[in-house]
């Protein structure tokens, strides 16, 4: 892979845009407008085509632009010819309404250079590291949030990951469903463990997953964390529902072991951890129809000089926090991909001092393609206005200015 | 669905074939016109065809497939080895591993696949059945040939934990059958292949 950029995106029916056929330089591109006009969702569009799946939202129908349908079934369509240093990609998803017997039904399609692909094969085609203001809520809000934050930066490198998340879902739901029936009806519970051979098969491989990049991330973030507030160390503690590396209660309670990575004890030993757990936990279990261990219960916290920013941290502090985050992605993806990620920027800089908007333009300088959308361009040093594409955002239309 | 424009007749028809599988409100008035417009025998031939599936056709008291005689004509061939059981997910599977011809064994249909979020279980398939068919004696091969899909694996990962404490030999089908996919819509050659590939399966 070469250094990578979007060369061209078009949209039809995706939110606020009617149709667009846009062309990017390999460069900064500032897309300038109000609130509201479509600037955001240009960067979520560009993301969807990364992760397969919005990061705004998990439903799907809010990205179709209802009003622009002119009968026939509503469909959505973003794509993007996506430049690399010898080639280039189309890649594109598609999102069609079809009348099914039970009702409406939303298919999903994805394409990469016109061959239908899964989800997962989407990974390694398109990186990207997304700010957005309201990132800062990632600190102190919902575990949930930050899971499917982190599962949204590894699902852009890893199929496997992809494939392995999809696979726990499915087993997660359908044990869910069986506990509940065991607990209403009755029934054999060994229906149960072909359920739990598979969970602790993917529940596994996402935890390390999800360990490894957290170790990756911990390092990188704490450097630019004090480099950026004057020297307070940052951490994100991973802690996981149940840790298979520690599969005792009170080996839990300790904080993670990062050195266990290197020598992992053998898988067979793991997923046997893994289902003795299921069964001391079987009659709990079933009493509350749901399961109780594994990645979807994982909490992972910011921790700043030994305090938790999510109960204790200021709106500034947790700001600081996810600032070095999000440049930790950047580093974390160019080590992986060995390529600089896109960067899609909304509305960040408004809310860093003069010393961090600094810092993040010198970062700009280090990738090949960067996009942001801001209310004022002002914002921006005149030498780097110049060399930027200036974009206006209005009503779904962009012109060039 | 109710309309004073339409007799009762044609709108209870209309109402019957909206109630299967696949089949929407659009679709269902459009096969009640096409019947009602000049295909009076097909009609015809479709009440009857309806009226013996209900009246002549009931489930073998041995293996469930459909049959109009009880036992099957299958299971009461003696010319069949009755060492080996097929277990299969819908009577349409029985019907395309018969299509190739290389089976000699006996079945069991289950009448279904787990799948807990659509609310079917153990308990609604025919799983005690082949239970107590396995504990009678004289079985030595069950082969799983439950459709190739997520549902079908977990019913077969699901029948081998309750039958290999029962002592006999349980295959799955070999690899080849397109993934995702029902028995009933692969071809004789592939699923020759798929039986003659059949391994053991590990718990
Ligand atoms: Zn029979």
């Amino acid at each position: 892979m070469g250094p990578m950029y979007v060369q061209t995106l078009s949209l039809r029916h995706f939110r606020t845009y009617a149709r667009l056929e846009l062309e990017l330089p390999p460069a900064p591109v500032l897309l300038l407008g109000e609130n509201a006009q479509g600037k955001t969702s240009l960067l979520e569009a560009i993301a969807y085509l990364a992760m397969g799946r919005s990061p705004l939202t998990t439903t799907e129908r809010h990205l179709i632009n209802w009003s622009a349908v002119e009968g026939g079934a509503p469909f959505a369509v973003v794509s993007a010819d996506v430049a690399y240093r010898e080639r280039r990609e189309r890649i594109e998803i598609a999102l069609q309404q079809t009348p099914t017997a039970g009702g409406e039904r939303l298919g999903k399609r994805i394409r990469i250079n016109g061959h239908p692909v899964r989800r997962a094969d989407l990974a390694g085609h398109l990186n990207v590291v997304l700010f957005l203001p309201e990132d800062v809520r990632l600190v102190g809000g919902p575990p949930a949030d930050r899971r499917r934050h982190l599962d949204d930066l590894l699902s852009q490198v890893s199929a496997e990951y992809v494939r392995a998340l999809s696979r726990y879902r499915t087993a997660l739901s359908r044990r869910n469903a069986l506990l509940k029936h065991l607990r209403d009806e009755g029934g054999d519970t060994a229906q149960l463990l072909p359920l739990e051979t598979a969970l602790a098969e993917a529940g596994l491989f996402i935890s390390l997953q999800r360990r490894a990049c957290l170790h990756h991330l911990t390092r990188l973030a704490d450097e630019y964390h004090r480099r950026i507030t004057g020297g307070a160390w940052l951490r994100l503690h991973y802690r996981p529902s149940f840790d298979p590396l520690r599969p005792t209660e009170e080996a839990a309670r300790q904080p993670p072991l990062f050195e266990a990575l290197e020598d992992p004890p053998p898988r067979e030993a793991l997923l046997a951890a893994y289902r003795q757990r299921f069964e001391a936990m079987r009659t709990q279990e079933v009493t509350r129809g749901v399961t109780l261990i594994g990645p979807h219960r994982d909490e992972i916290r910011f921790i700043a000089e030994a305090v938790d920013l999510g109960t204790f941290g200021s709106r500034g502090q947790q700001r600081s926090a996810v600032l070095a985050l999000h440049i930790a992605e950047l580093a974390w993806l160019r080590e992986m991909t060995g390529e600089a990620p896109l960067l899609l920027l909304d509305e960040v800089l408004a809310e860093l001092d003069v010393a961090r908007r600094h810092r993040l333009l010198d970062l700009i300088g280090s990738v090949e393609q960067t996009i942001l959308a801001t209310t004022d361009a002002e914002m921006f040093p005149a030498a780097f206005r110049r060399q930027a594409l200036r974009l206006r955002v209005e009503g779904g239309i962009i012109t060039p200015l | 669905m109710e309309s004073i424009a339409l007799p009762a007749s044609v709108t209870e028809l209309m109402e019957a074939l909206s109630e299967l599988p696949g089949i929407g409100p659009k679709t269902a008035s459009r096969l009640a016109f096409y019947l009602l417009r000049g295909h009076a025998e097909l009609a015809l031939k479709l009440a009857d065809a309806l009226h013996d599936l209900v009246e002549k056709t009931r489930f073998c008291s041995v293996c469930y497939n459909v049959t109009e005689e009880d036992p099957c004509p299958i299971c009461s061939d003696e010319g069949r080895d009755h060492k080996t059981l097929c277990v299969v997910e819908e009577p349409l599977d029985l019907l395309a591993i018969e299509r190739t011809g290389q089976y000699n064994g006996l079945y069991h249909v289950l009448h279904g696949a787990l799948a807990p979020l659509d609310g079917i279980f153990a308990e609604d398939l025919r799983i005690k059945e082949l239970e107590a068919r396995v504990r009678a004696g004289g079985i030595e091969e069950i082969i799983l040939a439950t459709n190739p899909t997520s549902e079908g694996d977990y019913t077969a990962s699901y029948l081998l934990t309750r039958l290999k404490p029962l002592g006999v030999r349980i295959t799955r089908l070999g690899r080849g059958l397109p993934i995702g996919g029902d028995l009933e819509y692969a071809d004789a050659m592939t699923l020759t292949r798929a039986l003659e590939g059949r391994r053991e399966m590990e718990g």
